[in-house]
């Protein structure tokens, strides 16, 4: 099983859904790890293997009961300040700038050693995977899709407005390649009653082919985001405290009609 | 008729010939920055010409001539010509009868109804509001009258406009940045307060209509009245105004709710207006966003939109020109601006400062933090944007402990005091004020001040039949009633006795009768008044008036409570808050100019040299 979790922009709740995904599969009894193929981040977590991963994928491991390790977020970019950004591979900081094709090769053999370990592999996008001027040089998203094949899942934060539009962007820019791969896409985060949607739903299945996988209610989350004001996430918050919070969101979301199964059909294809 | 009085002003202004904009007069700018201050009373009064004014009936049963939002006679074209004219024909008596012809001759010439721009945003947050403000101050600088609207505004940031109207403060901000003097209830005929998870108290044209659940709303609201009022205040300002800059809500692309949203698409097509879209870059996804909205716009409106914005770009714009570029490929649609960034201070639309921040939100670096309570229907959440200018931090709390270590309190306004009072007693947050009672300053504005008595009391009717009464924290020996009189909404002026001028406005529908002492004295036409409550021994203060922070004199008061445990010796003098917002306002106009393509965008708006 594998799957890629696509955000429409940073902050749409990939992190928080792949993570979800993780714990759904633990469980079932799945074997699964998550995988973030490059990640932006300033919070980082030594791994036991001697790598760092992000924020993001510690509470992923935890989530899937995995040891959390090198592979599972073999780059991390650093921000250094001043516009400068470290490249860490595998825990280690190059000197100076990698190539892409390099970084591809690093990217693609941790992914390999995973998926070779393991049931089921649940990967985080980066950002959007439609930015114009980036997409031929995305490693996490457009890039990880075209070097390893994967159904995707498209994740929209209605929060903010447009999600629609979001939705439909993101997959009209999809490279005609790349876009059979996306299966299906969640609205996240939505306050009140949701039939009101039913309509925009049924008209973006409709010019998109995706079917609407669900309609997340929205919850204040109680994990450290990747990149939050609020600065605690090691000691405050137990494996246990997030394995609860990340239960009572894949209760919520059930409450809602959302049926992660249909996530599992996807991530056998 | 007009009286003898105005007839005699009338005379000395044909005896003195064309002014221009009078720049030494104690009112000046009394309608708009750059007015013509020739007929400072009209010749032409009352005109009677339905499109310049309105009959009203008085109170006594007359009828009376208004034509308070007439800019017309205050053109310089317009003063020049009618002057011109009355010199050409010598005429040099204000009852003489040529003259009253000059003014069709004027309105021929000079009288054009105006033209709509709508700003769309791909979310909310896009930067709309900001993008309308800069567009009205760059057409400004170019010496046109120019209006902000926005048909119907989510927002419990409210203003009071000088002809009473209550409006949303971003449409007020607008108009600042418009140069405009008196913004009013026609900029913003739709205003939404949101009272509970669902339902809103709709303003419409300044005044209360009525509450509304989303459902209904939509159903019942917006088809029957909703159209109507959009269309006849986009009519009025059309006839008034050279361009009205109009702002959309959320997203226009919302498919679920299209037919119904008036505050998009719909506005556009009653007003005729083109359309321009902002995308907010720093989310990312920004193209897609870009795409997918104009793709899922039905074809005969999305051929109103003539221009994409970038807008809030970080770290350098020539990073995007490439994907500009495809973009404007992918969509016919050119990009016209890449908008970096504006590190400028404004007073925000909603909370969505909150929203992104999450509870521990601290604006500003100061080292003197200000607590201000975050209700979940926290109101005229700007009230202490002055304090954050002069360099407190402004700590927004939502548990107790973070009252910790703060060195005074703001409890602002709320739209629904009693939910509120009983949510600030569950989180523990009443409790832990009670503790710091007389040890920090303990400021409570309009619903605060409210909740800072012994009792407030809803004599209205109940769904439950008797009273709604609830304790107050009891920090004063006030009361707090509702009933059947009618809301107080006013600007008002007046002063902190011995420390110096106030102002601010008042929005509530609840009276309080106090024991206390007054905090300050309020200047009406009828006399003085006191307003608000203060005990200075416990610094606990309390006052309707928001914006009572924008004037020097009463920061300075309560920072001197911050720092020293009691009021300052004498006067106190310092910025007034307006003063930097107008520098934000000039500030942002200017990161816009340099980021937009003027040409096409003058071009868009017809107004190209």
């Amino acid at each position: 099983m594998r799957i890629l979790f696509l955000g429409t922009a940073s902050g749409a709740g990939k992190t928080t859904l792949a993570a979800m995904y993780c714990r759904h599969l633990a469980r079932t009894g799945v074997d699964a790890v998550p995988f973030k193929a490059s990640n932006l981040s300033t919070r980082s977590h030594r791994t036991a293997d001697g790598g760092e991963i992000g924020i993001g994928q510690l509470i992923q491991a935890r989530a899937a009961g995995a040891e959390p390790a090198a592979d599972m977020n073999p780059v991390l970019l650093r921000p250094r300040g001043g516009g400068v950004v470290e490249t860490v591979v595998r825990g280690v900081p190059a000197d100076g700038p990698v190539g892409r094709e390099a970084l591809g090769d690093i990217v693609a053999a941790a992914y390999d050693r995973l998926a070779a370990a393991h049931e089921a592999v649940v990967c985080e996008g980066s950002g959007s995977p439609a930015e114009l001027n980036l997409i031929d040089r995305d490693l996490a998203n457009v890039g990880l899709l075209r070097m390893r094949p994967m159904p995707a899942v498209l994740v929209g934060d209605i929060e903010r407005g447009g999600v629609f539009a979001a939705v439909y962007g993101t997959w009209l820019l999809m490279p005609a390649d790349v876009r059979p791969l996306l299966k299906g896409f969640v609205i996240n985060r939505f306050r009140g009653d949701p039939s009101i949607l039913g309509d925009g739903i049924e008209r973006i299945e409709e010019l998109t082919g995706m079917p609407c996988l669900g309609v997340m209610p929205f919850t204040e989350v109680a994990l450290p985001e990747e990149d939050s004001c609020r600065d605690a996430p090691d000691g405050t918050a137990t494996d246990t405290a997030w394995t609860e919070e990340l239960d009572r969101l894949l209760d919520a979301a059930a409450a809602n009609g959302f049926d992660p199964g249909r996530i599992d059909a996807i991530a056998r294809g | 008729m007009r009286g003898g009085n105005i007839e005699g002003k009338v005379r000395e202004e044909i005896d003195r010939g064309w002014l221009g904009p009078d720049r030494g007069c104690a009112y000046y700018p009394c309608h708009f920055e750059g007015q013509d201050c020739t007929f400072c009373y009209c010749p032409f009064y009352p005109c009677n010409d339905p499109e310049l004014g309105e009959v009203l009936r008085s109170r006594r049963g007359g009828e009376i001539w208004n034509c308070t939002y007439c800019l017309f006679i205050h053109r310089t074209e317009v003063c020049r010509y009618v002057m011109s004219e009355i010199e050409r024909m010598g005429i040099a008596d204000p009852d003489d009868p040529r003259l009253a012809a000059i003014l069709p001759r004027a309105k021929e010439r000079f009288f054009r109804k105006g033209k709509a721009l709508m700003v769309l945003g791909a979310t909310s947050d896009a930067g709309k509001s900001v993008t309308v403000a800069a567009i009205c101050r760059i057409l400004h600088d170019r010496g046109f009258l120019v209006a902000p609207f926005k048909s119907q505004n989510m927002s419990l940031d409210s203003r009071v406009a000088p002809d009473g109207a209550e409006i949303a403060m971003i449409q007020v901000l607008q108009a600042q940045a418009a140069g405009l003097r008196n913004p009013d209830r026609h900029m913003n005929p739709i205003l939404l307060k949101p009272r509970g998870d669902t339902v809103s108290q709709v303003i419409v044209e300044g005044e209360p209509f009525g509450e509304y659940d989303v459902r209904r709303y939509y159903e019942e609201f917006v088809p029957v009245h909703g159209e109507g009022i959009v269309r006849r205040n986009l009519e009025f300002l059309k006839e008034r105004y050279d361009f009205v800059i109009m702002e959309g809500a959320g997203s226009p692309a919302e498919i679920n709710i299209y037919d119904s949203d008036i505050a998009n698409m719909k506005a556009a097509r009653i007003a005729d207006a083109d359309c321009l879209l902002v995308v907010n870059t720093e989310w990312g996804g920004s193209f897609a966003y870009a795409v997918g909205t104009v793709g899922l716009i039905p074809a005969e409106d999305r051929r109103r939109i003539k221009g994409i914005v970038l807008n809030n770009v970080r770290g350098g714009t020539d990073g995007l020109r490439e994907g500009a570029a495809e973009l404007e490929r992918l969509t016919g649609i050119p990009v016209i601006g890449i908008i970096p960034h504006a590190d400028v201070r404004l007073p925000s639309e909603d909370s969505g400062s909150f929203r992104d921040a999450g509870g521990c939100a601290e604006d500003g670096e100061g080292r003197t933090v200000v607590a201000v309570v975050r209700f979940p229907r926290i109101s005229h959440f700007s009230d202490c944007d002055p304090l954050a200018a002069d360099g407190a931090a402004i700590r927004y709390v939502d548990r107790p402990e973070d009252l910790d270590g703060c060195d005074a309190v703001v409890i602002p306004g709320s739209q629904d005091p009693f939910g509120d009072l009983e949510w600030m007693r569950s989180t523990g947050i009443a409790d832990r004020l009670a503790g710091l009672r007389g040890s920090v300053p303990v400021l409570g504005i309009c619903g605060g001040y409210q909740m800072m008595g012994r009792s407030l009391v809803d004599r209205r009717e109940q769904p439950d039949g008797g009273p709604k009464t609830a304790a107050g924290l009891g920090f004063f020996d006030c009361t707090t009633v509702w009933d059947d009189r009618e809301r107080v909404v006013r600007q008002v002026r007046g002063d902190l006795p011995g420390v110096g001028p106030v102002s601010g406005y008042e929005v509530h529908a609840g009276r309080t009768e106090t024991e206390e002492p007054p905090l300050f004295r309020l200047e009406f036409f009828s006399g003085s008044e006191p307003e608000g409550s203060k005990r200075e021994e416990e610094m606990l203060f309390g006052t309707y008036l928001h914006g009572c922070l924008d004037k020097p004199a009463f920061r300075g008061y309560l920072m001197s409570f911050i720092a020293d445990g009691r009021p300052p010796a004498g006067p106190v003098s310092g910025r007034d808050h307006a003063e930097r917002v107008e520098e934000g306002i000039a500030a942002l106009a200017a990161v816009f100019e340099a980021g937009f393509d003027l040409d096409r965008l003058l071009g868009i708006l017809g107004a190209g040299e």
